[in-house]
């Protein structure tokens, strides 16, 4: 048994050491080409559909290209130079941030608030979280239509409820100071249960005793949920501020069913970022300047996730 | 064996490709395959689905694809798809869209018959020729207009003590003050007219009708050079800006007879928020349909310094790249007979340009649309310069009159009017001049 042990244990010879090593090197390819066959269609799939039409995005920002025109020059920066003289882009980007600013603050804070309220009571909150939760699963346009009749300043629900408290009528789509708070609030309840769901995960995530301990220590509820709760659900608040950013500022189909081909109901042609975008690109066709156009909604989201992402770190 | 398929495969391919080739060279005639339309203006789909059982008699192998879309999808759709030789081929085009596939060599030369027909002034008024000519010969045949006219509530009218439509252009500012109509609480309740107040495009193109009258110029008119654009507006810097100060007298003060809460256009006055309004012919079958309780009037342009009635015209042309062009242009000349133009008139009330067919029992059971038919002495009939950059040109200028619209400090202050005005121009010019066809 100890000579046996002895020669398991003994130093391998350099036959076998060879052996061992082209073993581990057929583990390694066999590992290599197995990642390749599972994971290679799914990062050449990405490559095709995400990483490729960013760049190309990129490259066309950097040209006069318009869709039907043969001759498509390189112009370097000069597209981007127009931006900063673009009345409807900076009217678009200052919309666009308002916007934004408004639906994650209010999004976050009342999902917050609702998924707290939730924890009180466990057993039904499922029921609730559904409730919520049906407005994301509901698609942008058919939504933004019933919203567009509740607007509606003659005909729509909440002038007419808001006229009970003796509110004069309200061009809700059709005031230029009213319109952003107006998108905001379809926004908000569209996005909400989805965030409710995240903080409720979160919320349960918290460990009692540390709850309890606080307690036990005096601590008030509110203390409990500054001091405990919200330090421990830094990373889940982190994502939700990140995704929320990116939503709002991507906000498009809401805000041209509300507003676009409104004849019959005028509505304020509120400008958001992503609407330009669509109106150089796909109407009036300057793909380049459109790519421009992107290349900054790009960078923008990009500079608040870091921003979010320092403010959120581990201190 | 491999080497032998490699081979084998190689001379079939090269074959398969000869063949193509050949099939290309001979495709113009062929009498089979798919031929596509797309329309922009779905209401006309009716009338190419009538003429389907003529058409398959001449083609019983050739099988018709029609697609109908949003008009914004239609042109997006039509830009991407014709360049890269995947576009319909029957191009039913809108005349601001014509010049961009004529400069882009998209377009088929028309066959000799139908040309002489389309170059006819007997046939066709010179005006809509004009539009599809260049170099001397039709690219397309025009075939329907969707011509302006004045919409009004008889009803309305007679409540108001008016007997008639306004003659002109201060008569219809003095009837909108009458029309209008205002609630306990003060606000507009009515329309005097309805103003279009919303989607830049459509804005510019409304104003456009008062400035038409008023100076006898578009804000955007053709170039001396052919596919050229001249942008009016400072020509006419003190008309244009009276224009734009009567717009914002009505829409804010005591004459205040449009509001932006109020339903707008055809729907508003389908609804009777409206008592007048500036539409073309498809509002006739559409508030018969949405109002059937509305008395409608519809008259021709008020006049002004000039008397006219803007034309948006459908002209029907055939893809170069189309292995079908025979098909088509014989399916183009199904279209223009008579039993397919009524049917045309009938189910979208867009106005047939065909000035050689009978109309006459039509407008005897429908006589509203005399005044959209019917060409009175010294009433002239204008299109858009053909114009490359039509929509975004339309767009970005129209924002800078609907924003002016909005702006309640502008009353009475013809200085502020002004700039707005030199602003619209600014904001066109450099547009044109990008798209080059801009002519100072």
């Amino acid at each position: 048994m100890s000579i046996a042990s002895g020669q398991v244990l003994s130093p391998p010879t350099s036959a076998r050491r060879g052996r061992l090593a082209t073993s581990l090197a057929r583990l390694r390819r066999q590992h290599i080409l197995f990642v390749l066959a599972t994971l290679g269609p799914i990062l050449l799939l990405f490559g095709v559909i995400r990483v490729y039409p960013i760049l190309e995005t990129i490259r066309l920002s950097f040209y006069n290209y318009h869709i039907t025109q043969l001759r498509r020059p390189f112009i370097g920066l000069e597209n981007y130079a127009r931006l900063l003289d673009d009345d409807s882009f900076l009217t678009a980007l200052l919309n666009t941030a308002q916007f934004s600013a408004l639906s994650v603050v209010i999004t976050l804070t009342l999902a917050l608030a609702v998924a707290i309220l939730l924890r009180s009571i466990e057993r039904a909150a499922p029921g609730f979280e559904l409730l919520f939760y049906i407005p994301v699963v509901t698609p942008w346009v058919p939504a933004a239509v019933i919203w567009k009749w509740i607007y509606d300043p003659m005909y729509g629900v909440l002038n007419l409820g808001l006229s009970l408290f003796g509110v004069p009528r309200l061009g809700w789509l059709q005031e230029p100071n009213l319109i952003v708070y107006a998108i905001v609030l379809v926004s908000v309840w569209k996005l909400l249960g989805y965030f409710v769901v995240i903080y409720g995960v979160g919320l349960r995530g918290v460990p009692e005793e540390l709850l309890e301990a606080a307690e036990l220590d005096g601590a008030t509820a509110w203390q409990r949920l500054v001091h405990v709760v919200l330090p421990l659900m830094r990373p889940i608040i982190l994502f939700s501020v990140v995704i929320c950013t990116i939503v709002c500022f991507n906000v498009f189909a809401p805000v041209y069913v509300l507003t676009a081909s409104a004849q019959g109901a005028p509505a304020y042609d509120f400008k958001v970022l992503v609407g330009e975008i669509y109106q150089n690109g796909f109407v009036f066709y300057h793909m380049g300047y459109a790519g421009a156009e992107c290349v900054v909604l790009l960078l923008c989201v990009l500079s608040l996730i870091a921003v979010q992402l320092l403010a959120f770190r581990e201190r | 064996m491999r080497r032998r398929s490699v081979l084998t495969s190689g001379l079939t391919l090269g074959a398969g490709l000869a063949l193509g080739g050949i099939g290309k060279l001979r495709a113009d005639t062929a009498t089979s395959g798919k031929l596509a339309i797309w329309l922009g203006y779905g209401e006309t789909a009716p009338t190419y689905q009538l003429a389907m059982p003529a058409f398959k008699q001449l083609y019983p192998n050739v099988q018709v694809e029609l697609l109908t879309f949003d008009l914004r999808e239609f042109e997006a759709k039509l830009a991407v798809a014709v360049p890269t030789g995947t576009g319909p081929d029957l191009l039913a085009l809108h005349d601001f869209l014509f010049p961009r596939y004529y400069e882009s060599g998209s377009l088929d030369a028309v066959p000799s018959d139908l040309a002489a027909v389309a170059g006819d002034a007997k046939v066709f008024d010179p005006t809509f020729t004009t539009l599809v000519t260049r170099d001397g010969k039709p690219w397309g045949v025009p075939w329907w207009t969707g011509r302006s006219a004045l919409f009004y509530n008889l009803d309305q009218f007679k409540e108001a003590g008016l007997s008639g439509p306004p003659q002109t252009i201060a008569q219809l500012w003095e009837y909108s003050e009458k029309l209008a109509k205002r609630g306990a609480d003060g606000n507009l309740t009515r329309a005097g007219i309805s103003l279009r107040l919303t989607e830049p495009s459509g804005g510019i193109q409304k104003f456009g009708y008062f400035y038409y009258q008023m100076t006898g110029q578009q804000i955007f008119e053709p170039g001396k050079q052919p596919g050229m654009v001249r942008v009016t507006l400072k020509d006419n810097l003190d008309i244009a800006t009276q224009a734009l100060l009567d717009h914002v007298e009505h829409l804010h003060g005591p004459k205040k007879v449009d509001d932006w809460a109020l339903k707008h256009d055809a729907q508003g006055f389908a609804n009777g928020a409206a008592a007048m309004f500036f539409r073309e012919a498809w509002v006739i079958p559409f508030v018969r349909k949405n109002g059937p309780d509305i008395h409608m009037g519809v008259a021709p342009m008020p006049r002004d310094k000039a008397w006219g009635a803007f034309n948006l015209v459908e002209i029907l042309s055939v893809n170069k790249d189309s292995p079908l062009k025979k098909a088509a242009w014989d399916l183009i000349r199904l279209l223009q007979e008579q039993k397919y133009l009524d049917n045309l008139l009938e189910t979208s009330g867009w106005i047939p340009l065909r000035k050689d067919r009978d109309f006459s029992g039509f407008l005897a059971k429908n006589p509203e649309y005399r005044a959209l038919m019917e060409e009175p002495a010294g009433y002239k009939q204008y299109v858009e310069a053909p114009d490359t950059a039509y929509q975004e040109v339309t767009a970005r200028t129209g924002e800078v009159i609907l924003a002016a619209y909005r702006d309640a400090s502008l009353l009475g202050n013809r200085d502020a009017a002004r700039k707005m005005i030199l602003k619209a121009h600014d904001t066109a010019v450099p547009i044109l001049k990008d798209a080059g066809i801009y002519e100072a």
